[in-house]
């Protein structure tokens, strides 16, 4: 853990974009997440750890509802997004996934162009009035997630044929593109380069300034470099939640203090 | 470890062995596998040049190209060109015409064999040449009184002795043919009075009957297989795009979907002569639908073809990947957008694929039409969609069926080339198949 560098980052909002009450998700008979209670700030880089299957990806998934695509997943609780409870009946998932973006583990372009990756959210979501604007969005998209420069001369040109660090940039910038409120990030550079990883990371860190992110990582040393607030999570339960700092440096439970210590997960 | 497990202190260059047994398994398969190769490429030789040694023939035909004068005293006795009046004359009138020129050109020619009757001369022409010059003439009245250059279908027989089917030895026994005839034929030929011609009345012209197989063509058959092939793919692709879609995305997994799915893999199985007998209740029997029309042949296939769809459909659905879909939905595309967007042009081309040899398989399919009525002899061609669909019309691999039921051995022939036909649009289906699938297909 010596290349851990834990700069002092001040914590400017403090307004509360996602709450979780008592959450509870089960897949058939399993008890995948139990009582996970946690307060996601806005304009925060928060982190998701632990070990394989303990649970922070179903947890993250559940945030804009992309469990409603397995049939056996059952969500308990409340999670609220500005107060409102995302799993009321009178909640479109649609909506919800317009303000709450997402990133997949895997760069997953569609097989369209550069462009047209980056337009489909604005133009389902009826965003923009006119292909001038369309393209003011691509380009600021884009740019935010600091691709303009290499793709500018060829955005006619598949997405999938760029390299993968730049793929899944394109998906950063797509997530971005319909202006979410919160990006939900699921291991994003688990297939990347450490070249790529550093540029996404970099990334993520302008992006804070904007939206409020959630970082899946099994990277201990990208949750140490990239969030804010870091949530540790075992066997479905979260264990300790609290500044990245305290976590890394002064954690209060045994579990999180034996695996970023690497005894056990 | 012991020593016997390991492979330790031996030489690499010696194959210890187990290695062998394991190569000499190897060697073994590959030669089944070359062999089961070498056994269809085999079987798909023999079948091709039987077929094609068979059935080439039937796209050359021995024709007599002679001057026709087309006397107005038999043909228009009042003079006056009207197309009603002049078809009071039958084909038997111009039949006399045809048998005339004939003898006129063959004493011109000096080939008049000594004591051959007017009636033998006049068999070397068709039967069917007196009813194409009739139509000739009643489509243009103004070739009467005129001589024109007349290209006659020869009698089967003469034909099948220029294909080797007749010898002389055969004509001696048989009570339609003589071996004199073939003498003065031989003599023509030299003459330049007959001979061998493409034959596009064969892929063109409708059936004929028993008598005259060397008038027998697909026209009606090959109509009628068009007008079903519409039919299915108008019905079938929306249908089954339909079905599979909302079985593979939508549809929740409970028992009523398995058995749905359950049952669409049975109906895939089910023997198509059964499709046939459901056809005849429902459309024909309950619905009134006319027989032999290409309307209940095309709803009857379309019914065997839909299960091979939805299956294929559903595996090119399944086959795009889920991350792609996951996507879509992540920047908040509905589910039918997902579908629609992304999920369904990359399944396009195995859809396409399914759905070409779905046709593919109802257009060479026989058994169903047979208990339909697609069975019977038709003449006329099926009139322009949309009220064709219920005229009577054959189908292609019907037709082969109906050739080879037939005793003239000329029509052995004829199913050859028959099937040569229904081969060729197969072919083109599967090579479209592939190109579409080549064009369609993207890599993600």
């Amino acid at each position: 853990m010596n290349d851990m560098t834990l700069t002092e980052r001040a914590l400017e909002a403090t307004e509360i974009k996602f709450a979780a009450r008592d959450v509870q998700v089960y897949y058939g008979t399993s008890h995948a997440i139990k009582d996970v209670n946690i307060d996601i700030l806005d304009k925060t880089v928060t982190a998701f750890i632990g070990p394989s299957g303990c649970g922070k990806s179903t947890f993250l998934r559940c945030l804009n509802r992309m469990n409603d695509t397995i049939d056996i997943c059952r969500v308990e609780g409340d999670i609220l997004l500005d107060g409102e409870d995302i799993y009321d009946k009178k909640v479109d998932p649609v909506q919800l996934r317009a303000k709450v973006g997402m990133v997949f583990q895997k760069p997953n372009p569609f097989p369209k162009s550069i462009y047209d990756n980056v337009a489909y959210g604005p133009k389902i979501h009826g965003l923009t009035r006119n292909k001038a604007e369309l393209d003011e969005v691509v380009e600021s998209s884009l740019r935010k997630a600091a691709l303009w420069n290499e793709v500018k001369d060829r955005l006619d040109s598949p997405g999938t044929g760029l390299s993968g660090g730049q793929q899944q940039r394109l998906c950063i910038a797509r997530a971005v593109a319909t202006s979410p409120e919160v990006l939900l990030m699921d291991e994003p550079c688990s297939a990347l380069d450490p070249i790529a990883t550093a540029q996404v990371e970099e990334l993520i860190d302008e992006l804070r300034e904007n939206f409020s992110v959630v970082i899946v990582t099994h990277s201990m040393q990208q949750a140490a470099r990239v969030s804010q607030r870091t949530a540790f999570f075992h066997l479905g339960n979260l264990v300790e939640f609290g500044d990245t700092t305290q976590i890394f440096t002064n954690p209060k439970d045994p579990r999180t203090e034996s695996y970023i210590t690497g005894r056990i997960g | 470890m012991t020593a016997e497990s390991t492979n330790t202190g031996l030489s690499l260059y010696k194959t210890d062995a187990r290695t062998k047994r394991r190569n000499a398994a190897e060697k073994r398969f590959r030669i089944y596998g070359m062999l089961a190769v070498g056994f269809g490429v085999l079987a798909l030789i023999v079948l091709l040049t039987s077929v094609l040694g068979t059935g080439a023939g039937s796209f050359r035909q021995t024709f007599l190209t002679m001057p026709v004068a087309l006397d107005a005293a038999a043909l228009d006795k009042k003079g006056n060109r009207d197309p009603a009046e002049m078809a009071k004359v039958t084909t038997i009138g111009y039949q006399k015409i045809l048998e005339k020129a004939l003898i006129a050109e063959l004493t011109e020619q000096k080939l008049i064999p000594e004591g051959m009757s007017t009636k033998d001369i006049g068999g070397l022409i068709s039967k069917e040449a007196p009813a194409q010059l009739r139509n000739k003439v009643l489509a243009n009245p103004d070739l009467v009184g005129q001589t024109i250059s007349f290209r006659a279908l020869a009698n089967g027989r003469i034909d099948g002795y220029f294909k080797g089917r007749v010898t002389m030895e055969s004509a001696a026994l048989d009570s339609n043919v003589s071996p004199a005839q073939l003498e003065l034929v031989d003599k023509m030929r030299g003459a330049n009075l007959l001979g061998l011609g493409f034959n596009w009345g064969f892929v063109f012209d409708p059936d004929a009957s028993e008598l005259r197989p060397e008038a027998a063509g697909l026209g009606v058959a090959i109509l009628g297989s068009l007008y079903m092939m519409i039919i299915v793919l108008v019905l079938s692709l929306p249908l089954g795009v339909a079905a599979s879609i909302y079985l593979e995305e939508f549809a929740p997994t409970n028992r009523w979907t398995d058995l749905i799915e359950v049952n669409i893999a049975n109906l895939a199985a089910v023997p198509s002569i059964v499709f046939g007998i459901l056809g005849l209740a429902v459309f024909i029997n309950f619905a009134n639908m006319p027989q032999s029309s290409p309307l209940v042949g095309g709803l009857v296939l379309t019914l065997m073809t839909l299960p091979t769809i939805i299956i294929a459909t559903r595996a090119a659905l399944k086959a795009v990947p889920p991350s792609i879909k996951d996507a879509a939905l992540g920047v908040g595309a509905s589910k039918t957008q997902t579908v629609f967007h992304h999920v369904l042009p990359l399944a396009m081309p195995g859809i396409l694929t399914g759905t070409i040899i779905g046709l593919a398989q109802a257009l060479g399919e026989t058994a169903p039409l047979l208990l339909i009525g697609m069975v019977a002899f038709v003449r006329d061609y099926p009139g322009a969609p949309p009220e064709g669909f219920l005229d009577p019309a054959s189908a292609l691999p019907v037709q082969v069926y109906n050739f080879t039921q037939r005793a003239d051995p000329a029509f052995i022939e004829r199913a050859s080339g028959a099937i040569i036909v229904l081969l060729v649009f197969l072919l083109t289906m599967n090579i479209l198949a592939i190109i579409l699938r080549r064009r369609f297909e993207r890599r993600w």
